[in-house]
């Protein structure tokens, strides 16, 4: 087999899944925060395909392929909610964003 | 004759359906006219079954069925009539004697506001109460029974804003659901045991004390509906509605039903030998009991309502030894002069404007001389002075209980100081109200109709009674003459033991008329002439008053208890328990979320670090256990 | 039409009708009248349905089955025995007369109240027709939502309480059936009533029975009653304990009965009894109760106890009557909330001290209180009395002293009722009855009217429900290991 052996690939992907995740936690802008969520997907993804290509099985490409949809459609909405948080004048900060709360 | 019943059943009914619907559009006197009209198309129905009846001698009757009624599985009941000796004089009674009071209410209710909810109500009465008598099994007499039930409380009840008369309703009602109840029980038996409830089931054989509860079941309805002890409570009060309906229901026909249910029931009782004499027990009890309490009431209806009470425990005592036809006999008399002394009754309070009380009234033979003479029409036939018609029915009551054990001598003495007391109660009534001078109540209050003593409406009937309750007994004289027994012969025969030796029935005749006598003599002592003062007995005064007491007895142990019962169930249990219990049970589960829901922060950054702690401990549990 | 369909279309035609009233942005009053005719439409096709049924034949009729899980071996299985069709006819009947209510009166967010309204008529008939343990849980489940929601934004002062109740008792049941479904269904291999084999479990069975007891209810599963009778609306009040307690009833007589006959003998004493206590229980508080929804909810109690007496008699007699007093006692409670609802409305409150002498001037309101009163009170002659009957007489088949605690309860029933009758008809006139408190009006009329009419109808011809309920012996009693 060529290249390197699928340890890297999963070294790289587990590398991408915690700065995102490392994103996802201590970043306060929401844009930054689905960039982050962008690159948590992408680490999957990644892992997804090294695997597949490890098994040499494909289903873990067409996974691959369903992620990216899901997350292009992830980021349809998640800056259209940007958007809309903007155009009302509140504060794009995700720790102030608390009307859920219980 | 069949489409004679028919027709005797469904045209009060349709009369108070009609008056229903009719509603304010119908004039109230058109809505009297339909209930009148109904009942005599009704009288006219009986009279053609009793025809049919009569052109067939020897028949035992005739059953039509319109549809079934109840059904399951195997146990199924009909909507059927049965025509026989015994429904058409019951039919003919009914009908007759409830015509001629329906035509009196004419003439009572005119100008009461809800003249037409009465005559729709006492319509509603008269199908009932034929209903009961023709229902051609024992479930439809239990329908009939219960309707007559409720169309007596409809009526006790008919003033409805007098607390007096609601309560009185409420209690007719709940004594005769009891009946009903012990009744219902008596027929889940019979059920048990012969899947039918069909008259002939009740000649099937069985088990001494299969018969014994059947029996007891029936009495207890017998007992409450036509008020005799230890039910009977209800009866004087019912006089709280309006007087034709006390004439009616509480004299002539709903209340003797008891006698019409062991008659027409006397297989039963007569494999329950000790249950029937039970019932002749007390009957004779009642009419004693009955006829003193009379003695001391000044409530012109009350005193003719204990006489009722009194004379139906005759009729008890009658069939309770078996004499079946002696017990209908003086059903029949005891219509038309009971019926009679009410509506004099209502006549005279009609014209005294409502008042009741017999010691306002002296002197009331003065200014109305038919009622006068009506009232003693029907207070001698009720004494059972010869020729009137209570002679001819009450004797060989008194006689036939001569031959059945020694408890027949006790009987025997009880029905001649029964015979005593009535001459005694019927004639203070009669020497309080009527001779002498008018009291200065009775000028100041007394109010002619139109000249008369009462609408035409209101006389007519009371004329006709008049002469029923004076010959109406003529149809039999026991031992000579016996036309009425032998008509009920095929379905009720007299047991044997019930039948007195001719001596035995001519002495007792005369004892009778002598002892009722005796009682009218001492009524015209105290009441009249004052010669003889009423003994002083503070105690046993107001014992009778008081009436033996037997309504605070029951209210102290049935009332009192369930009310004290159920009021602890509420604020022992229902109320601390139950909805407590639910409340606590809300509560909590309200105070669990209020605790969970603060880890709800609303904070993005607490959901994905609790995300990711949550997938730590997993990885870390998987390659623990690993 | 195939009237096969006809169950089906009954299920699915108000749920449909609750669509459309949710969807289109109509007027209230558009709204309302949709609804109602939906209703009317319903009680068409149930006509249409009861006069094609086959009272004479045997086994389930107007049948539908379809994959609904297939690997689980659930399917959507609809169909009608006799029983089923009364008891059918009951819920569209009353829930016809209830949404007019509602309507009469006019309810607010009328959208979202015709459309909760018909989507509780649909799961009704549902759980009375499904033939599937699961579709039956499933409706059984979509019948509690829209009360949930009707009791908890329409009620009165203390509707959050009396939800609070509703929600937790009835999801306890619910629950425990949950279980008792899937452990049956794992257990049997299908999920199917018709062809599904008896089991001998007592777990299931007492699951089951919990469910069922506490929404028919019997003591001491009874504690949401009172507050969901006294805060719902009227309509809704009368819909719970004329319709919805009876579906408690009718899961014994379809589920609990036939699928566990050893069980159901082993707690039948123990169930009798319960039910007698009900009785006694629900009549002696209805004799005390200050108001009028008080007397009514408690006698609704009673009734219950009285119709598992019959269920659980185990005869013929006691079964025919059970059914004929579920519907039967179906159109009393709802006639006589409704009237509830109207005195109500008239002086505000239904409390005894306040109310009395109703009757002079309010002919149709008296005659109509008077008429539902006395056959509530099974006067003889009347369809109650009827149904008392034959379950007593059925219940003495067992023990005498069963019937004898019924007749007594019946001897109370006579008090409460005439209490609750003089209290608001007669003596003198309450404090808050002003000249103002109308008679019947016209709409009013026609809502109660046809209901007494019903049970008139039913007063000369029980044999009507009686004989027209059950073919044969039931429960039917399927061979043990019957095919999957």
């Amino acid at each position: 087999m060529n290249g390197p052996a699928t340890t890297w690939y999963l070294a790289l992907a587990a590398f991408l899944f915690g700065i995102g995740a490392l994103g996802v936690l201590v970043r306060r802008n929401p844009l930054i925060v689905l960039l982050s969520l962008e690159l948590m997907l992408n680490g999957g993804n990644l892992a997804l395909i090294a695997f597949s290509r490890h098994f040499a099985n494909g289903s873990g490409q067409i996974f691959g392929l369903a992620v990216m949809a899901v997350a292009a459609a992830e980021v349809c909405v998640g800056l259209g909610l940007v958007v809309a948080i903007n155009r009302r004048n509140l504060a794009l900060d995700v720790d102030r964003l608390s009307e859920l709360r219980g | 004759m069949t489409y004679g019943s028919w027709i005797c059943l469904l045209s009060p009914f349709v009369a108070a359906v009609l008056i229903m619907f009719g509603g304010t559009n119908l004039s109230r006197r058109v809505a009297a006219w339909i209930a009148t009209t109904g009942v005599f198309v009704a009288f006219g129905g009986a009279i053609w079954a009793f025809l049919g009846v009569h052109a067939q001698p020897g028949q035992v009757g005739e059953y039509t069925r319109a549809w079934t009624w109840l059904q399951s599985g195997s146990f199924s009941v009909n909507l059927e009539l049965l025509v026989d000796p015994l429904s058409t004089v019951m039919m003919l009674i009914v009908a007759g004697v409830g015509g001629l009071i329906v035509l009196y209410s004419i003439g009572y209710m005119d100008g009461d506001p809800e003249e037409r909810r009465y005559f729709a109500y006492i319509a509603f009465f008269v199908f009932s109460m034929l209903m009961l008598v023709e229902g051609g099994n024992l479930l439809m007499l239990l329908v009939g029974w219960g309707l007559v039930g409720l169309s007596s409380y409809l009526l006790i009840g008919f003033w409805h804003e007098k607390p007096s008369a609601i309560q009185a309703a409420k209690k007719a009602f709940v004594m005769n659901a009891f009946g009903d109840a012990t009744m219902a029980l008596a027929l889940f038996i019979l059920i048990f045991h012969t899947q039918s409830l069909s008259f002939g089931a009740l000649s099937a054989p069985l088990s001494g004390s299969t018969a014994n509860w059947i029996a007891l079941g029936l009495l207890g309805g017998a007992a409450a509906k036509s008020a005799q002890i230890p039910l009977h409570t209800w009866l004087p009060d019912a006089m709280e509605g309006p007087t034709p309906v006390s004439a009616l229901i509480h004299a002539a026909t709903m209340v003797t039903a008891g006698v019409y249910l062991i008659a027409r029931t006397h297989a039963i009782f007569e494999q329950a030998r000790t249950i029937e004499l039970i019932a002749a027990g007390i009957g004779a009890l009642t009419l004693l009991v009955a006829g003193f309490i009379a003695l001391v009431q000044t409530d012109i209806k009350r005193v003719i309502a204990y006489s009722t009470m009194s004379q139906i425990g005759y009729m008890f005592l009658a069939v309770g030894v078996g004499g079946y036809a002696n017990g209908m006999f003086h059903l029949m008399t005891h219509a038309f002069f009971k019926a009679l002394l009410f509506m004099t009754a209502g006549l005279a309070i009609h014209a005294l404007a409502g008042e009741q009380d017999i010691r306002n009234m002296r002197g009331l033979g003065k200014v109305m001389p038919f009622t006068k003479w009506c009232f003693l029409a029907g207070a001698l036939a009720l004494v059972g002075i010869p020729p009137f018609s209570g002679f001819f029915s009450k004797d060989p009551i008194i006689a036939s209980t001569l031959n059945i054990g020694w408890y027949g001598y006790v009987f025997y003495a009880c029905g001649l100081i029964g015979a005593f007391l009535t001459g005694l109660y019927t004639f203070r009534l009669w020497f309080l109200v009527f001779p002498g001078e008018p009291s200065p109540f009775v000028r100041e209050h007394y109010h002619d109709h139109h000249g008369r003593e009462g609408a035409w409406t209101m006389l007519v009937p009371v004329g006709v009674l008049a002469v029923l309750a004076t010959v109406g007994g003529w149809i039999q004289w026991a031992p000579h003459w016996e036309p009425f027994t032998k008509w009920l012969e095929p379905v009720a025969p007299t047991l044997a033991a019930a039948v007195p030796t001719s001596t035995q029935e001519t002495v007792t005749s005369i004892l009778t008329v002598l002892v009722g006598a005796a009682g009218i003599a001492l009524a015209w002592a105290i009441y009249a002439e004052k010669r003889v003062e009423i003994p002083a007995m503070p105690a046993a005064q107001r014992l009778l008053e008081n009436k033996f007491y037997f309504d605070e007895l029951y209210d102290r142990i049935f009332y009192a208890p369930a009310a004290a019962i159920a009021n602890s169930l509420r604020t022992e249990i229902e109320e601390p328990v139950i909805l407590q219990g639910g409340t606590d049970l809300g509560q909590t589960a309200l105070d669990a979320g209020g605790a969970v829901r603060r880890i709800q922060t609303g904070v993005l950054r607490t959901y994905v670090f609790f995300l990711a702690a949550g997938a730590a401990v997993l990885v870390l549990a998987f390659l623990i256990a690993k | 039409m195939s009237t096969a369909h006809l169950t089906t279309i009954l299920i699915w035609l108000p749920i449909a009708g609750a669509i459309l009233v949710a969807l289109l942005p109509l007027s209230k009053y558009a709204t309302g009248s949709i609804a109602v005719l939906v209703s009317l439409i319903e009680v068409g096709f149930w006509i249409e349905q009861a006069s094609n049924f086959h009272f004479s034949r045997p086994g389930l009729q107007m049948s539908e089955q379809a994959k609904w899980f297939g690997d689980l071996g659930i399917t959507y299985h609809v169909g009608v025995y006799g029983f089923s069709v009364w008891l059918i006819g009951l819920t569209v009947v009353g829930m016809a007369a209830c949404l007019g209510y509602g309507f009469w009166v006019g309810r607010d967010r009328p959208r979202a109240y015709f459309a909760l309204m018909l989507l509780l008529t649909g799961a009704t008939v549902g759980v009375f027709a499904s033939q599937d343990l699961v579709l039956f849980y499933a409706f059984f489940e979509a019948m509690l939502i829209p009360l949930y929601v009707l009791i908890g934004v329409w009620g009165g002062a203390r509707r959050m309480e009396a939800t609070v109740k509703f929600v937790i008792y009835t999801m306890a049941g619910s629950l425990l059936m949950l279980a008792a479904v899937i452990a049956y269904g794992i257990h049997a291999g299908t999920f199917d009533l018709v062809t599904g084999p008896v089991s001998s479990s007592r777990w299931l069975f007492l699951g089951f029975m919990v469910a069922f007891a506490i929404k028919s209810p019997l003591i001491p599963f009874h504690g949401w009653l009172p507050d969901a009778y006294r805060e719902a609306p009227p309509e809704i009040a009368a819909v719970l304990s004329g319709v919805i307690a009876k579906a408690g009833l009718y899961g014994m007589l379809l589920i609990a009965i036939p699928l566990f006959p050893d069980p159901t003998s082993f707690y039948r004493t123990a169930i009798l009894g319960l039910a007698a206590a009900t009785l006694v229980y629900g009549s002696l508080l209805a004799f005390r109760a200050p108001d009028f929804r008080g007397v009514v909810l408690y006698s609704s109690l009673a009734q219950s106890g009285l119709i598992v007496l019959g269920l659980f008699s185990g005869s013929t007699l006691g079964r025919d009557g059970a059914v004929l007093q579920m519907v039967a006692h179906g159109l009393v409670s709802i006639a006589l909330f409704l009237v509830a609802g109207v005195v109500e409305r008239r002086t505000t409150t239904g409390e005894f001290r306040l109310l009395g002498g109703m009757a002079r001037g309010r002919p149709m309101l008296a005659t109509l209180l008077m008429a539902i009163g006395v056959i509530s009170l099974a006067v003889p002659g009347s369809a109650n009395f009827a149904g008392e009957f034959l379950i007593l007489a059925g219940v003495f088949q067992r023990a005498w002293w069963w019937a004898a605690i019924g007749a007594g309860a019946i001897v109370l029933a006579a008090m409460y009722m005439l209490r609750l009758i003089s209290a608001v008809l007669h003596e003198a006139r309450g404090s808050t009855v002003g000249d103002e408190a109308m008679d019947l009006r016209a709409g009013e009329l026609a809502l109660v009217a046809p209901l007494v009419a019903g049970l008139l109808l039913l007063s000369a011809w029980p044999a009507a429900i009686s004989s027209h309920s059950f073919v044969g012996p039931w429960p039917k009693q399927p061979p043990p290991g019957a095919p999957k």
